[in-house]
């Protein structure tokens, strides 16, 4: 009896440290979202994730009282202050036949709302892949899922560190994808500045298109790469034109321990992208859009730093109320920028602090735009998470913006552009 | 002549020594002298479980200390995942193993699986095929084994 009593204890100790270590998911992203760990997959694991937010934006209207995005909450960019739940998703994720680890899937849909849903009646599919796994060294990924690409969209959104993107990532690598029909606003004044004109969704990062991927490890370090191809058209299934992106990636990283999406390493990155885009409001313009990176993470708790260059060529974001130009949204100009993030996570305690600083420079040409000129958006944003348990925390955030463009036209809408707050609380189930 | 004596005798010796090796898993079992002894079962298809056997297994060897316990894991069922040859978690049953915790894969179960897949799984190779799961269950509980089925 006493045998019995002993061996159900350690039996119920083991059963608390296996919910630990499930905790943990596999290695780095390409490998977290296109695979499973072999031969412990389920058939369809439920799982998503929400996201509820308060923010609220300082800045001042232009001198006619009207508001341009950067002073606006998104999605709806409707008025200066307001709740959202931002991200509420749900997915599965698993092997439809477990026996065979040689394929598995991936499917969330995102009903919450924000770029991805304001042009999609609130609800969109925003990954539905298929990887198969039979080739070493060449998995065969397939569908709609996350582009390889600049860490701040190839990293599960659930777990960043931050609330909002920087400018960087928002304008130059969050594409837009207007329709003919979208009517283009000059700045209103709020409480219905309504600048939201997109009837697409935005592309989140994502692509429809078929990948080449695998991860190969050398003692301590892991190896990564990906090749892609795909329509360049975002979330959207089919493609608009014939034009086809194509996506490089490698990652190397020295893995210090621990698994999943906050595995501790030294990663260093690099990625290109290459695509053409056919100018909705003029189809027989054809624009090159060209992306580029490299950057580096680090995670060794209690630090982590994390930097990164992208640069840019065509297909540049103007913003939402830019209609006065042959691209609609956008030019042909150049663009670059870069962020350089630091957290700490105070030993002992839920706590942890960020600091990130970000800036982007992008090459106007406005109709008023003299030879080379630029626009610069710099933003401090300091911030600090608190982590009520593994599966949820809140993170509080403040930015301070310093906006400002050579083209007079662009500046005054610029001016006035001051600091923003945010507070969200984000729930994985 | 007298070379292709040689290559019987090496030849037999060599089966006999292979006979000696698979009868030598059985005899561990069958005569442990361990002061505890314990049968894991695992025939759930939660992955989760998978985990939860092998801290479990863990855990006894480290409590009693790997010379007092005697453990072996029987899978059958959907459980024979964990000892499929790419399961993530072949690194720590090739780690338990060389704490003298043994595994037991169920031949009944591979028959089956191999309907669904069109062939045998490939299991790990630490494991030892046995006729059928439950028997082998049964047969230790027989011998003074105490089940977990965690």
């Amino acid at each position: 009896m006493k045998m019995f009593k002993k061996v159900a204890l350690v039996a119920a100790c083991s059963a608390m440290l296996g919910g630990v270590t499930m905790q943990a998911q596999a290695a780095n992203w390409l490998m977290l979202q296109g695979t499973e760990a072999p031969d412990t997959a389920v058939r369809a694991k439920l799982w998503g994730f929400i996201q509820a937010q308060y923010q609220k934006d300082n800045s001042d209207a232009n001198g006619a009282g009207g508001y341009v995005p950067p002073k606006l909450i998104g999605p709806n960019l409707d008025s200066q202050e307001a709740f959202n739940v931002n991200r509420a998703r749900i997915g599965v994720r698993g092997t439809g036949l477990p026996l065979d680890n040689k394929v598995n899937y991936f499917l969330l849909a995102e009903l919450g709302n924000n770029g991805i849903t304001s042009g999609s009646d609130g609800k969109i599919l925003t990954d539905a892949s298929i990887t198969l796994n039979h080739i070493k060294g060449a998995r065969v990924r397939l569908g709609l899922f996350k582009t390889p690409g600049f860490e701040e969209g190839l990293q599960a959104i659930h777990v960043f560190d931050y609330i909002n993107f920087t400018s960087v990532g928002n304008q130059l690598m969050l594409e837009r994808h207007p329709s003919a029909s979208d009517a283009f606003d000059a700045p209103d004044p709020t409480p219905n500045a309504s600048m939201n004109a997109y009837a697409k969704s935005v592309g989140a990062f994502r692509d429809v298109g078929v990948q080449i991927f695998d991860t190969f490890k050398s003692n301590d370090w892991e190896h990564s790469y990906a090749v892609m191809y795909g329509n360049g058209n975002g979330l959207n299934y089919s493609d608009n034109d014939d034009n086809k992106d194509t996506y490089f990636y490698w990652s190397s990283e020295k893995v210090y321990g621990g698994k999943g999406p906050r595995r501790e390493g030294l990663k260093m990155f690099a990625w290109t992208q290459d695509g053409k885009r056919t100018n909705v409001f003029n189809t027989s313009q054809e624009f090159d859009r060209t992306r580029s990176g490299v950057g580096v993470k680090y995670l060794k708790k209690p630090f982590r730093v994390s930097a990164e260059y992208l640069t840019g060529e065509g297909m540049i974001f103007q913003g939402q109320h830019r209609p006065d130009n042959t691209h609609g949204p956008y030019n042909n100009e150049e663009a670059d920028g870069y962020y350089v993030d630091f957290g700490y996570y105070i030993p002992g305690s839920n706590w942890e602090l960020d600091i990130r600083y970000d800036s982007y420079t992008r090459g106007e040409s406005h109709g008023t735009s003299a030879a080379n000129d630029e626009s610069r958006y710099d933003t401090t944003t300091v911030g600090a998470q608190y982590h009520f348990n593994k599966k949820t925390r809140v993170n509080m955030e403040y930015s301070a913006r310093d906006f400002e463009s050579d083209t007079p036209n662009v500046q005054a809408q610029l001016v006035g552009v001051d600091s923003r707050y945010a507070i969200q609380v984000t729930h994985i189930f | 002549m007298k070379m292709k004596s040689i290559r019987v005798l090496t030849w037999l010796a060599a089966m006999g020594l292979a006979l000696v090796g698979m009868t030598s898993t059985a005899i561990a079992a069958d005569k442990s002298m361990a002061d505890v002894k314990i049968v894991l079962q695992i025939s759930d298809p939660n992955p989760f479980k998978q985990t939860l056997v092998l801290n479990v297994a863990n855990n006894i060897v480290k409590h009693y200390g790997q010379d007092l316990v005697d453990v072996e894991i029987v899978a059958f069922g959907p459980g024979l995942r964990l000892l499929f040859a790419e399961n993530a978690n072949k690194g720590r049953i090739k780690g338990l193993t060389g704490k003298g915790v043994r595994f037991a894969a169920c031949a009944n179960t591979v028959k089956g699986m191999n309907k669904v897949l069109g062939h045998d799984p490939v299991l790990n190779s630490n494991a030892t095929v046995v006729d059928a799961g439950v028997v082998r269950i049964i047969d230790l509980v027989k011998q003074g084994y105490i089940l977990v089925k965690p």
